[in-house]
């Protein structure tokens, strides 16, 4: 009774979503033309900001507390830190996307989804561009990938609909309470390093070990490096944390929906 | 099948701060468990918005919602945009809406005028084909050609406003949705909006206009709701909705000026050619102002004052009694004054009148009714302006032979020969 009512709910937030898709598309062109259009180095930023990361994580587990990654440590990093931008840059732009259109919130009506969805695709772009230097980085250093590479894909998309499903409760959470936007910087710090972006994570014995194998990103990252760069399929346990995913990101929606119509008098 | 289904609605909105923080969520949460509440109890610090309103509007109909600020006009049109969920009653609107509300809410300051368009028109539910083969329409109506691909942060609010309007003008809808668009640019561009709502009704597009300008209600509406408090006070054509406002407005005013023992007016009307009473006049016909009184104790010598003035606030004639040397000598009891226009030359557009007795020396007014009574004119006269000028052209061109004549080193006394050319205004008296 109460799934079937779900399934009726979501054929209608995809159905509306279908419907207002050029919206989607209009409002990501958007921010990366404001984007294009208010900096200076436009989407040099979306490289920069992996690449300093990772001159810095390479000083630190190379030369001060070396670890062996099983192959060129900067590899190793950037792929990390690229998967990893793309996520929190993503929930970045999510947290205050309702609250930082309040014009928009408040007097006009379409999908309110399409906010986290397009920053969601504003940092996907991002990652796309960013990718490419992560390609000449393993020229570099000679990483070729093998055959699993054509898991990409479904790797990539596993990602983003774990980032679109997270995105979905911390836009809405902050538009009700705007301690979600404060709560989150501290959140995702922490998460970073809770996640194997640049070091392994799976090292970790004992209970935290256990603990930490809960954290879906790391499986994503772990599945995305596993693709790229060890040319190796990904663990069973990304399967499992792409099926959460899914599960998470249709209760995520249909949640967000829920609350969509209380979102014009809250803001 | 009407169109747009409004049935049995009710509103709730809470008075005051909500909790912003997760500090209020826990005692919030902790209410919310002790005690379920129906949807139609209302809590500490709620209040209805709006309660049990119903309306139906049909194919080439046009409704108008007028009442004082507060009412519940906004939340009505909220409402209908799908902005705002009902706490309880059924909304149906059948097809694509078209809301000339906000109709810049979308746009970015730091994108041009045509990336904005491009965007407020997805907003609106255009896709991007369409948007690119009304383009030139949109610009050209909103009159910001020079502009266009200048960011919108440059733009005056007059031409943000106006470019938004273009393009909501440009959507086809099957249903529109208006709110005080009508405060908008300049006259020109009133206009050019006024007539894509009446081509838009003319096509059967069922609308719901929500407006503070009386005189365009009536103007443009087939019927008319009064809303007063969350509710329907009155239902009706929109003159008659109109008239019940401006009673309710005036004995809501009558508590706090003039006391009731001292001299007041109880009412204006405004009467046609035809002495129907209504708001609506041509240019070049008969306009009557009565201006209706009541004296408890007699006044002497007062004077009558009438005053119009255009919506955006132009003050176009300012008549009195003792200006004009007529003397009412005293009043007692009741009467009314009639101020006979035999040839109103105002131009379309919508004005208001203002009434007030004046003292005898004609500065203290002992009542004043300002901007209290709107009407509109109409007319075929294309002239610009507010005023009609009764006129008529001459041409005077020398003819050829004479030119020809005074080249060949005519005398300089023999004056050249007029042609005179007489084009003679209509006059303004249409029938």
């Amino acid at each position: 009774m109460l799934s079937w009512k779900a399934m009726n709910n979501l054929r209608e937030v995809v159905a509306e979503q279908w419907e207002y898709r050029e919206l989607l598309v209009r409002m990501t062109a958007r921010d990366l033309l404001l984007r294009y259009k208010q900096t200076v180095m436009g989407f040099g930023w979306a490289i920069f900001m992996p690449l300093v990361n990772t001159a810095i994580f390479s000083v630190i587990f190379t030369r001060v507390a070396a670890i062996d990654v099983g192959m060129p440590y900067p590899v190793y990093a950037f792929c990390g830190l690229v998967a990893w931008n793309f996520f929190s840059s993503a929930l970045r732009f999510s947290v205050t996307s309702l609250t930082s259109n309040p014009s928009l919130v408040t007097k006009v009506y379409f999908p309110r989804e399409i906010f986290p969805f397009s920053a969601v695709l504003v940092s996907l772009v991002d990652f796309a561009v960013s990718s490419l230097v992560l390609v000449a980085l393993m020229w570099w250093y000679h990483v070729a990938p093998g055959w699993p590479l054509l898991m990409l894909p479904l790797v990539v998309l596993s990602l983003v609909i774990f980032t679109a499903a997270t995105a979905l409760l911390l836009a809405m959470g902050n538009l009700f309470y705007r301690d979600v936007k404060y709560l989150f910087e501290i959140v995702i710090a922490f998460w970073m390093f809770a996640t194997s972006v640049v070091y392994p994570i799976g090292r970790i014995g004992g209970r935290l070990g256990l603990l930490l194998t809960l954290n879906p990103m790391t499986h994503i990252i772990d599945a995305f490096r596993a693709v790229i760069l060890e040319g190796r399929a990904p663990n069973p346990a990304f399967a499992i944390t792409t099926a959460a995913s899914i599960v998470a990101f249709v209760g995520a929606w249909l949640l967000f929906h829920a609350a969509e119509f209380e979102f014009a008098e809250n803001l | 099948m009407s169109a747009v289904v409004f049935e049995g609605i009710w509103k709730k909105f809470r008075r005051g701060e909500r909790h912003d923080s997760l500090r209020d969520l826990v005692p919030a949460l902790a209410r919310g468990l002790a005690r379920r509440r129906r949807p139609l109890d209302l809590a500490e610090q709620e209040f209805w918005a709006v309660r049990d309103v119903s309306f139906e509007v049909g194919p080439g109909e046009a409704l108008g919602i007028i009442g004082p600020n507060g009412a519940g006009k906004s939340t009505i049109l909220k409402l209908l945009t799908k902005i705002l969920r009902p706490t309880r009653g059924r909304i149906e609107m059948r097809g694509r809406v078209g809301a000339l509300i906000e109709v810049a809410a979308g746009f970015h300051p730091d994108l041009t005028g045509r990336e904005n368009v491009y965007l407020q028109g997805a907003i609106m539910g255009m896709t991007r084909a369409e948007i690119a083969r009304k383009f030139d329409a949109i610009v050209d109506f909103s009159g910001v050609e020079a502009f266009i691909d200048t960011p919108v942060k440059r733009y005056s609010s007059g031409m943000n406003a106006r470019l938004g309007f273009a393009i909501a003008a440009s959507l086809d809808p099957d249903i529109l949705l208006i709110d005080e668009v009508l405060s908008v640019g300049d006259v020109g561009f009133q206009e050019k909006c006024v007539a894509r709502m009446r081509e838009l009704l003319a096509r059967g597009v069922p609308l719901v206009f929500v407006s503070h300008n009386l005189a365009a209600v009536v103007d443009l509406c087939t019927r008319a709701i009064l809303v007063e408090q969350g509710t329907v006070r009155f239902d009706g054509r929109p003159a008659e909705t109109v008239a019940e406002f401006r009673r309710g407005r005036r004995g809501a005013e009558a508590r706090v000026r003039p006391a009731a023992d001292q001299v007041h007016i109880t009412d204006v009307q405004l009467l046609r050619a035809d002495g129907e009473a209504s708001p609506l006049f041509h240019t070049g016909q008969a306009m009557r102002i009565q201006v209706h009184y009541r004296a408890p104790q007699p006044v002497r010598a007062p004077h009558v004052a009438i005053d119009i003035h255009g919506v955006d606030g132009l003050y176009c004639a300012g008549i009195n009694t003792r200006m004009d040397d007529c003397a009412l000598g005293t009043l007692e009891g009741e009467g009314r004054v009639e101020l006979v226009i035999p040839r109103l030359n105002l131009l379309p557009g919508s004005y208001t009148i203002s009434a007030g007795i004046l003292d005898a020396q004609g500065l203290r007014p002992l009542d004043l009714q300002s901007h209290a009574y709107p009407f509109s004119v109409a007319s075929e006269r294309k002239d610009f302006g507010v005023v009609y000028l009764e006129h008529h052209w001459r041409h005077d061109a020398r003819s050829a032979a004479a030119s020809a004549e005074a080249d060949a080193g005519a005398p300089v006394a023999s004056r050249p020969r007029r042609r005179p050319v007489e084009v003679v205004g209509a006059g303004g008296a249409r029938k």
